[in-house]
């Protein structure tokens, strides 16, 4: 008897047809696309420049034709979640597009432009904090005017003239969608083939072949396939399969204003988001992060990671000092 | 539109908006505009937005692999001039006031203005040209003449004319606020135009009655005030509630409850929004250390519509700007507390209450919508 457990055959990662896990070179061609398919594609969402504008969430129900829903995905209702300014909730059978807005609080490091003259070479640093209030006027003026760094100035608050430990609060617009797992569980478990393997290495579901047995719902280890509770069928992204049949991109990548959310072949999406993760850490912000990037862990590549970072610090508008 | 039953290209729209010339030929510049009718244009400042045969408006040039004013990144009219009347960087004899300011010069050798912007100046106006006797129009308007809009092509900070409160700028207060205006005695703009009558009562100044400033602002997902958006269903959505932002410590003073109502109440009226505590609100504290607890009041809602809800600006008074005549209560005071308003004749009496309170005259509105208090409300009022 081995000391090895329960884990399936499936784990033994000698038969790539039955790993449950880690990289395969060709997802399509292990779904039956033998002769010559279109290369996988995916997304590359990069949270550091979404702005939250949500005409990606828009662009997705309009392409689509989703039925409104409300934070709960309650479909044909409306109504506040009460989470910042996302109504969205979540993704669900009518939301194939979701962006969080997360409310970040922190006590220091402002991201902002450094503050000193405009093209004066060699300005000056301090790592000095402001002189703490005393109430008096002057004390005040000085202090301002002695901001000369975006640490200093997020140490002191011009709004309570408070200098020390006061909060900062920021917006993280986190931009979320059907990963298109290289080991889709969804796909896995689905007993009528409505889901599918695309030959874009994407998973779609047929509606008209779903009976709505909801299998798929928990074996998605990210909320993201959903069942219409009135139609009983679940719905998903589809990375606008029927989009992408006619050379387009999907709508919500179209739709995007600042490149957050990236669209193309997977193996040139992750170079860039590799490249992006650089130009961010040279920039100091030092947590950012790809998720979703590892071909190694959970369910393989995704053909959609994002670049975000927990901290304050990842806004990509965040400017080095020289 | 490119075709009869196409759908419209909006890159054929935006040419036909930079306009073009007797040839068909996309216009680079206003400049080439003529009045005979053989060029056409969408908006002359707008020329020049498709200039060369390239969609200006499109460019992503990094900061960084160009100049300081970021020229190759989008388009700005008129001429994708950065800075309007930017001849101004310059002294009168064309040169920069500061060698590190820089921005637009006069080149001698040349005999044009050049820069880091396009000069928003005649490219070949010498900063020592005189107007001569009689001259018209632009010819008018001497080298030294940066405002180039303006009929004596100068700015003003001393207007003796054109402006009912100059002849100087100052800072007023709203005519509703919380504090005190800090710059200047007099508390608020004296040529406000103020409208009298029971629906249009003023919450009188730093009034505890009426003890928090209130503001409104736009979302991203409605329009104005919501009656193009709030019927969109991809758009109510996003945007369901009628709702007012307020820090946690104005929630804790009054007991507010995040998601759930909150009754706001000026003079006019009383309504009702869901709350959204966030520490993006904050309260202020003034130099003399009162702290001050600000409402944020997005406006996008009303009665009709998927996504309906009380009108914001039922809460504000109409005050007018005397000068644009446009509202100046864009800043307001109001009270909040919890719970949704009440309705029908006990919201007029709950409104009366918070009056009688602050000492404002009575809203109760007579016969015909005439003031039972002032006889002058309206023309053939017998009260």
């Amino acid at each position: 008897m081995t000391s090895v457990s329960s884990a399936s055959p499936g784990l033994a990662q000698n038969d790539p047809k039955n790993r449950l896990f880690g990289p395969l070179p060709d997802v399509s061609a292990e779904a039956g696309y033998v002769e010559e398919h279109p290369k996988r594609v995916g997304f590359f969402t990069d949270t550091s420049v979404c702005i939250g504008c949500k005409a990606c969430e828009v662009a997705c129900k309009e392409w689509n034709t989703l039925p409104m829903d409300d934070a709960d995905g309650k479909r044909d209702a409306i109504g506040m979640s009460g989470m910042s300014y996302d109504n969205t909730g979540m993704l669900g059978a009518n939301s194939w597009r979701h962006v969080a807005f997360i409310e970040q609080t922190r006590v220091v490091d402002l991201p902002m432009p450094a503050v000193g003259l405009p093209g004066a070479k060699n300005r000056p640093e301090t790592t000095e904090l402001p002189p703490p209030d005393t109430g008096d006027v002057n004390t005040t003026a000085k202090a301002q005017a002695s901001v000369l760094n975006a640490e200093a100035l997020a140490e002191f608050d011009p709004q309570t003239g408070q200098s020390g430990a006061d909060k900062q609060i920021r917006w993280l617009m986190s931009s979320d969608v059907c990963k298109h797992c290289t080991h889709a569980g969804c796909l896995d478990v689905c007993p009528t083939g409505a889901l599918f393997r695309t030959e874009f290495g994407t998973v779609v579901v047929q509606q008209d072949i779903c009976n709505g047995c909801g299998y798929c719902v928990p074996s998605c280890p990210y909320g993201v396939i959903d069942q219409r509770k009135d139609d009983g069928r679940v719905f998903k992204c589809t990375m606008c399969y029927d989009r992408l049949t006619d050379g387009l991109q999907p709508a919500c990548a179209t739709a995007c204003p600042t490149q957050s959310i990236q669209f193309g072949d997977l193996d040139e999406l992750q170079a860039r988001a590799d490249a992006r993760l650089a130009t961010l850490q040279e920039q100091g912000v030092e947590t950012a992060r790809l998720y979703g990037r590892d071909e190694n862990d959970g369910v393989g590549e995704r053909a959609r990671f994002s670049c975000c970072s927990t901290s304050r610090r990842s806004t990509a508008c965040r400017r080095t000092r020289s | 539109m490119e075709g009869e039953h196409h759908e419209p290209s909006a890159d054929a729209v935006l040419r036909e908006i930079n306009g073009f010339g007797a040839d068909g030929e996309l216009l680079n510049s206003y400049l080439q505009m003529k009045d005979d009718g053989s060029t056409s244009g969408g908006c002359w400042i707008y020329t020049g937005v498709y200039a060369d045969g390239v969609n200006q408006a499109a460019r992503r040039k990094p900061a960084k692999e160009q100049g300081a004013v970021a020229s190759e990144w989008g388009w700005a009219w008129p001429l994708n001039r950065r800075m309007l009347y930017n001849r101004a960087s310059a002294d009168p004899d064309g040169k920069p006031w500061s060698e590190r300011k820089k921005y637009v010069w006069w080149d001698e050798d040349a005999g044009e203005w050049t820069g880091l912007d396009i000069p928003d100046f005649e490219k070949n106006k010498r900063p020592d040209y005189v107007p001569p006797e009689g001259a018209r129009a632009q010819d008018a308007l001497a080298g030294n003449d940066p405002f180039v809009m303006q009929g004596d092509g100068k700015a003003w900070l001393f207007a003796p004319a054109g402006v009912v409160d100059g002849p100087l700028p100052t800072h007023y207060e709203p005519a509703e606020s919380v504090v005190e205006n800090g710059l200047y005695k007099q508390q608020a703009n004296p040529t406000l135009e103020m409208i009298e009558g029971p629906w249009n009562r003023a919450n009188p100044t730093r009034s505890d009655v009426f003890p928090f400033a209130v503001t409104t602002y736009r979302l991203t997902e409605h329009h104005t005030a919501g009656g193009m958006s709030r019927t969109l269903p991809y758009l109510a959505e996003l945007q369901p509630e009628f709702f007012v932002e307020v820090s946690p410590e104005l929630a804790q003073l009054r007991g507010l409850t995040h998601n759930d109502y909150a009754t706001l109440v000026s003079a006019r009226t009383a309504i009702e929004a869901k709350v959204l505590v966030t520490e993006r609100v904050r309260p202020i504290r003034l130099r003399d250390g009162t702290v001050v607890h600000q409402i944020g009041m997005p406006y996008h809602w009303s009665y009709s519509g998927i996504s309906t809800g009380d009108a914001a600006n039922d809460l504000l008074g109409i005050v007018m700007d005397a000068n644009t005549h446009i509202q100046e209560s864009k800043v307001s005071t109001c009270d909040i507390r919890p719970g949704r308003r009440p309705r029908g004749p006990e919201l007029l009496e709950f409104v009366e209450s918070y009056r009688r309170r602050a000492d404002v005259p009575s809203g109760r509105v007579g016969v015909n919508g005439r003031d039972p208090v002032d006889a002058k409300a309206g023309e053939g009022s017998t009260l």
